[in-house]
């Protein structure tokens, strides 16, 4: 209902997604099943080594193999091309070498890239390219590459001194933050507790490899094909890693199989260009499933220290945590540790938090960057909280959350519990069975775009912009501008451009596209309707506001016999000066409001084997505004199922020596159908000011507290608290051991 | 992959000759599950492939009350999941294609080959194992028969040379107090490997154990018996203070590794759990045959 | 008639070494049309030795033209020995609806039907799916009119990014054309070796039950 009390006639409702059609069959056009005449194959030479010093390179033999058309390594850069930055939406900018060059610091660093004419000649070369290597200690921990007696894995990081003293060794980066008085908090308190919480990395795991397809013209412009979450980001990121005008660069954003924040360019788009630049054909370039696993943007772990104070009856009083982030050989992550605060009133927060290098790829955003991590750390220490003092784990919650303009985290809260009838929980709890709660969240930021809304002589409507759809997006500016324009649905075609041919676009991540891009389409389709209403209040000689867009028409409300259809007027637009009808809209930036995501689980554990079985999953969000209700509830359950994996399978495991000891979808696991229960989404709807309709940013906070939630369970059912995830079988039987030794309270 | 060579022998005769001809250099494929996945990640590199699933002579399920169940090596195990004798009176067996992977995997990999590969995790040796299988093996010079409990010899390893083939897996009548049973133990219900594997076969007598099996995967370098736990069970009833001790025993004989998917504490201690719990349910089974 | 993309670049055909004299008369396939019980298998069109009984001189190939029926129809291709179904599928005869994204029988994005059964077009031969019928999600429709499967997935917005898609549909095709009247545990074990990461499972499953019920009533 919108706040005149007036109904949507498309907005909230269920229609399909707009490519559903071209997915179903088959015929939907990814970057990988794209041919081009005279295409090469693109693969890299990678280091078998974690950390090691390269004595020798030699790629003779390689060259000079029939069908290799280029091989290319750091001595084939320019001093301008020896760089790539990175610049990703969440993570902090950082400059890295294309190629690996005297040294090595994470198995399956890149080497050197071969172009060849097939994949399989491809791979020979990439055999007979003779590399010499001198080892080093590897470090898969960032606890032990923190340690003094380490190995430097960047000589030019400088030691730090944490919060308690201690040295603190190859720190890529830091963050603290302080409100309030937390020694006084702490004061305050009638009880503190203090837990130390273990999430490690974790991957994507999108469907669709890493793909892209880079063709360079006689005149030097670039093409790019890329399997992205921003083609404008490609285009950005390869202009200034090799230094070509963004006017030279058309990148093109297809159709995407999963990104999850790991798809914003620089991981191989970069290498395809160089390489068809090097030998003026177009290349392609697919990632193996072992390479992601080795050379994609995996999730940060992070090892958070948790201190909190709370009176008896709940209330908290000061939150601090100290946390070492495993970003691989990158930064970015260790600011996440602010989630701890979560939506609740705490007067006294403090963080001290480092990013600690060890030897494994640059982090990527995995929705939400961070939020898991960090929440699981901080919900499932409430709920602990919550069992030592007696008190409800929802209620406690309820007890010290904010209230605010735009939100209401309690009302949401309040939804999920009643849906799974939480109060009643102890009627539908058998041996074994535990129910575990947890919130997250996540505020939406906004990025510039602008989008072009068109009347068409048949009265169908295009909207034109460079809006990548990751989540279902086209879809909700479909029904924004259906909507607006009083046309059914699927009159309405999304079109996205190319960089040279739409107008910027920010990149979708973040939860920023239907708030933003959804505001320049939202303007767009207004601006399209004045014109449209001002045409017609001429043609009937009549105020405009007595007119109305609906059913395809335009109407006079009080005399409807004055109507004219959405074609005819587009018709008459273009006999006048103005032209065809066409609507512009531009945004770049405003606030928002954050976004809850409540969940509850039920799970049934075999104490013995440790295996845990989900029973139920219900959660909660507070969207502002269903705009396209499919797409929500898939963000809804997606990020949930991602949430509730990383609790108990996911974890990319190494080897002392740094390699990766899981590097497939076998031993990497994500859940199959026969792993899921249903997961059930309940919608609540507190309109946001900026938003188009109110909406808000959904696609990231579902992914929050899935880790918590499980955890929260698991001690529910049988009693002990699991503070490592993800949490195996194994984990669970080993606390259970523990409790019985007595290790742990 | 490295390129090959493929052969695609239609009798066992030409398919044996090819083998003892490339000795090293081939390999033989039948469902593609395993050798496939280990040409394309370089493991194994064969010069030759000889592709078996053109003989006639390595298919077909046979089964007769009396001499038991004959499982040619070509069957998928897709058909061992849905064969009613099968299901019936081997139920350990049927038990361990459940879970086996996914169900397109098990439309195309064949309970010879999971022979085969001898990967101490396979799903189908701890059942066959103690249901008394026996290799029939297939050589130029004629044919033996090799029982389960001595065709492993290490990881990925068996007793078959070079220039023999596996032509049928024979299992023994089923008498009508025995019951079986397999336990997978993995982290997810598809698509995963054991991380310990337990199979029993019981066989009642008047409330008493007249005799077992117990037959362990992925907890040593090849599926093994515990046959000092089976000691421990035989002529004894089935009750707790029993099965304590069984399973202490069958723990003592596991010796499992830590890898990516667990822990040797962790294996060892589910051994501990799992081996009971197959025992009781083999039981039932028997009991249900009566 | 499918176009062979790659024909000017196809790498040269490399024996592997070293090279005997009986290695050098060869270069035909031969002998597999006799003898299956399973179907029959159509001789590769290069065959020109006599089917003899001598395994000494049985030849081997590491290439071939082959035929393939896939959706009904009949193809030739030039394949490798090490050529897979998949590669062939999406590489020569641009169907590319079956996706590569493990290539090692991970995770279900190259499910076709063999024969009506589910397999992984990753783990198969090129040269071992030759006389078998193949169908991927490209022969599921009927010109414009979508099948059943297809028209559930859309009403319960089944799918997300798409790219498992073509996997579950064919995956249960080939559930329900032989289980008509599936459970909800017969749904899950039929998808179970298709993964997917946006968590569309129960609407998969939601569509699954539909379009059986569809089916039933013959839509």
């Amino acid at each position: 209902m919108e706040p005149n009390g007036q109904q949507f006639h498309v907005v909230g409702s269920r229609v399909p997604r707009v490519d559903a059609l071209e997915k179903v069959t088959g015929r939907a056009r990814y970057t990988a099943d794209v041919h081009l005449p005279g295409l090469l194959y693109g693969v890299f030479v990678r280091s078998p080594y974690a950390h090691a010093r390269i004595t020798r390179i030699d790629v003779s033999k390689a060259r000079a193999l029939p069908g290799v058309m280029a091989v290319m390594t750091q001595q084939d850069l320019t001093e301008d091309q020896a760089l790539v930055i990175q610049e990703e939406v969440h993570a902090t900018r950082r400059v890295l070498n294309l190629f690996a060059t005297d040294k090595v610091t994470y198995q399956g660093q890149k080497i050197a890239a071969i172009a060849a004419v097939s994949r399989e000649i491809a791979e020979d070369a990439v055999r007979l390219v003779e590399v010499e290597y001198d080892p080093l200690p590897a470090y898969i921990d960032p606890r032990d590459a923190a340690k003094p007696e380490t190995t430097m894995i960047y000589d030019d990081r400088q030691p730090v001194i944490g919060p308690h003293g201690e040295t603190l060794h190859n720190v890529a980066g830091e963050s603290h933050h302080q409100i309030g008085d937390v020694d006084q908090g702490f004061r305050d308190a009638d009880r503190i507790f203090e837990d130390t919480y273990i999430v490690h990395r974790a991957h994507q795991t999108y469907i669709e490899p890493q793909s892209c397809i880079a063709e360079v013209g006689p005149d030097g412009k670039v093409t790019v094909w890329s399997s992205t979450q921003g083609h404008f980001a490609v285009r950005a990121n390869i202009s200034s890693s090799l230094g070509i005008p963004l006017s030279q660069i058309n990148s093109i954003g297809m159709t995407i199989g999963g990104g999850f924040g790991a798809k914003f360019g620089g991981i191989i788009d970069t290498y395809a260009v160089l390489l068809a630049q090097k030998t003026r054909r177009p290349v392609k370039i697919v990632y193996t499933r072992e390479e992601e696993f080795l050379d994609a943007r995996p999730a940060p772990g992070a090892v958070i220290t948790i201190k909190t104070g709370v009176t008896h009856d709940g209330t908290i009083t000061a939150r601090q945590a100290f946390a070492l982030w495993d970003p691989g050989i990158g930064s970015g992550g260790c600011g996440a540790t602010g989630r701890i605060q979560g939506v609740y009133s705490i007067p006294n927060v403090k963080w001290d938090a480092y990013d600690i290098h060890t030897n494994k790829p640059a982090p990527g955003a995995y929705r939400a960057p961070g939020a898991p991590q960090a929440t699981f750390a901080s919900e499932s220490q409430l709920n602990r909280i919550a069992h030592e003092l007696g008190i409800d784990p929802v209620e406690l919650r309820l007890k010290n959350m904010r209230e605010g303009d735009q939100v209401d985290f309690k009302a949401t809260l309040k939804a999920v519990a009643d849906h799974v009838g939480w109060w009643q929980r102890e009627h539908d709890t058998g041996p074994n069975q535990g129910w575990g709660v947890a919130v997250g969240e996540w505020t939406n930021g906004a990025g510039p775009g602008a989008a072009v809304v068109s009347i068409h002589e048949d009265g169908s409507v295009s909207v034109f912009s460079g809006l990548m759809d990751i989540t279902g997006t086209d879809s909700a500016m479909a029904v924004i501008a259906a909507e607006v324009l009083g046309v059914e649905y699927q009159r309405v075609k999304v079109i996205r451009g190319d960089t040279d041919s739409a107008p910027y676009a920010t990149a979708s991540g973040g939860s920023v596209i239907t708030f933003s891009m959804g505001n320049a389409v939202l303007r767009a389709a207004e601006e399209a309707r004045e014109r449209i209403l001002a045409l017609a209040a001429e043609q009937f000689a009549v105020p405009v506001d007595r007119l109305e867009l609906r059913d395809g028409q335009v109407v006079d409300r009080d005399h409807p016999e004055n109507a004219m259809s959405l074609a005819e007027a587009a018709r008459l637009g273009m006999r006048t000066i103005g032209g065809p009808i066409v609507g512009r809209g531009a945004f770049a930036a405003q606030p928002s409001a954050t976004t809850i995501a409540a969940q509850i689980a039920k799970v049934e554990v075999n104490p013995d084997t440790g295996q845990v079985r989900l029973l139920k999953y219900v959660g909660s969000l507070d969207v502002g505004r269903a705009i396209y209700a499919l797409g929500v509830e898939g963000q809804m359950e997606g990020g949930a199922v991602q949430g509730f994996s990383w609790g108990l399978m996911e974890q990319m495991q190494y080897a002392i020596d740094g390699r990766n000891a899981n590097p497939n979808l076998l031993d990497y696991r994500i859940p199959t159908a026969m792993d899921v229960p249903y997961v059930e989404s309940v919608l609540v709807e507190v309109p946001t000011k900026n938003g188009p309709f109110g909406c808000k940013g959904v696609g990231e906070p579902p992914i929050a507290p899935g880790i918590a939630v499980v955890a929260g369970a698991i001690h529910d059912a049988i009693g002990v608290w699991c503070n490592e995830a993800p949490i195996t079988p194994e984990r669970v039987v080993m606390a259970c051991q523990e409790r019985k030794d007595g290790v742990r309270g | 992959m490295r390129p090959f060579e493929y052969c695609a022998p239609s009798t066992v005769t030409e398919a044996l000759s090819l083998l003892r001809e490339y000795g090293d250099r081939a390999r033989p494929l039948a469902g593609g599950t395993d050798l496939l996945i280990f040409m394309q990640s370089g493991r194994v590199q064969p010069d030759y492939v000889v592709d078996l699933t053109r003989i006639a002579a390595l298919k077909g399920i046979a089964y007769d009350p009396a001499q038991g169940l004959k499982l040619g090596a070509l069957t998928s195990m897709r058909e061992v999941e849905l064969a009613p004798a099968i299901r019936a009176h081997y139920p350990a067996l049927a038990a361990s294609t459940f879970e086996l992977a996914g169900v397109q995997v098990r439309n195309m990999a064949t309970i010879g080959g999971n022979t085969c590969n001898a990967s101490p995790a396979a799903d189908t040796i701890p059942p066959l194992m103690a249901l008394d299988a026996v290799a029939v093996i297939a050589g130029t010079t004629g044919e033996r028969r090799v029982p389960y409990t001595e065709l492993f010899q290490g990881p990925g390893k068996t007793a078959l040379k070079r220039d023999e083939l596996l032509a049928s897996i024979d299992l023994p009548p089923p008498s009508s107090r025995t019951g079986s049973h397999y336990i997978k133990l993995a982290v997810r219900k598809a698509m995963d490997i054991a991380i310990v594997g337990v199979a029993a076969s019981v066989t009642l007598d008047d409330g008493l154990v007249q005799d077992c099996r117990i037959a362990l995967g992925a907890v040593g370098p090849t599926v093994i018996r515990a046959h000092e736990a089976e000691q421990l069970l035989r002529g004894k009833p089935l009750e707790d203070a029993t099965l304590k001790a069984v399973a202490k025993a069958a723990q003592a004989a596991a010796k499992p590794i830590t890898d990516q998917r667990g822990s040797a504490a962790y294996r060892t201690m589910m051994v501990g759990v799992l081996v009971p719990q197959a025992l009781r349910q083999a039981a039932m089974a028997a009991q249900r045959t009566e | 008639m499918a176009k062979d993309r790659h024909e000017e670049q196809r790498p040269p055909s490399r024996a592997p070494n070293p090279v005997s004299s009986t290695i050098s008369r060869r270069g035909f396939l031969k002998g597999i049309g006799t003898g299956a019980i399973t179907a029959a298998v159509a001789p590769a069109v290069l065959m020109t030795q006599p089917d003899t009984a001598d395994a000494q001189t049985l030849p081997g190939i590491t290439q071939a033209q082959i035929t393939l029926k896939v959706n009904g129809k009949p193809y030739k291709v030039d394949v490798e020995s090490r050529t897979t179904l998949l590669s062939v599928l999406r590489e020569k005869l641009d169907l590319t609806g079956a996706k590569l994204v493990c290539d090692r029988g991970e995770c279900g994005g190259c499910t076709v039907l063999m024969d009506g059964k589910p397999v992984y077009a990753c783990m198969m031969l090129a040269l071992d799916a030759q006389g078998h019928e193949i169908t991927t999600i490209e022969g599921l429709a009927a010109g414009d009119r979508l099948h059943p499967i297809q028209e559930a997935f859309i009403e319960h917005d089944a799918l997300m990014c798409g790219f498992c898609t073509p996997g579950f549909v064919v995956a249960i095709k080939g559930l329900l054309d032989k289980t008509p009247n599936p459970t909800l545990d017969d749904i899950k074990r039929g998808v179970s070796g298709n993964i997917c990461r946006c968590g569309t499972y129960p609407r998969v499953f939601q569509a699954a039950l539909t379009a059986a019920q569809k089916m039933r009533k013959g839509g």
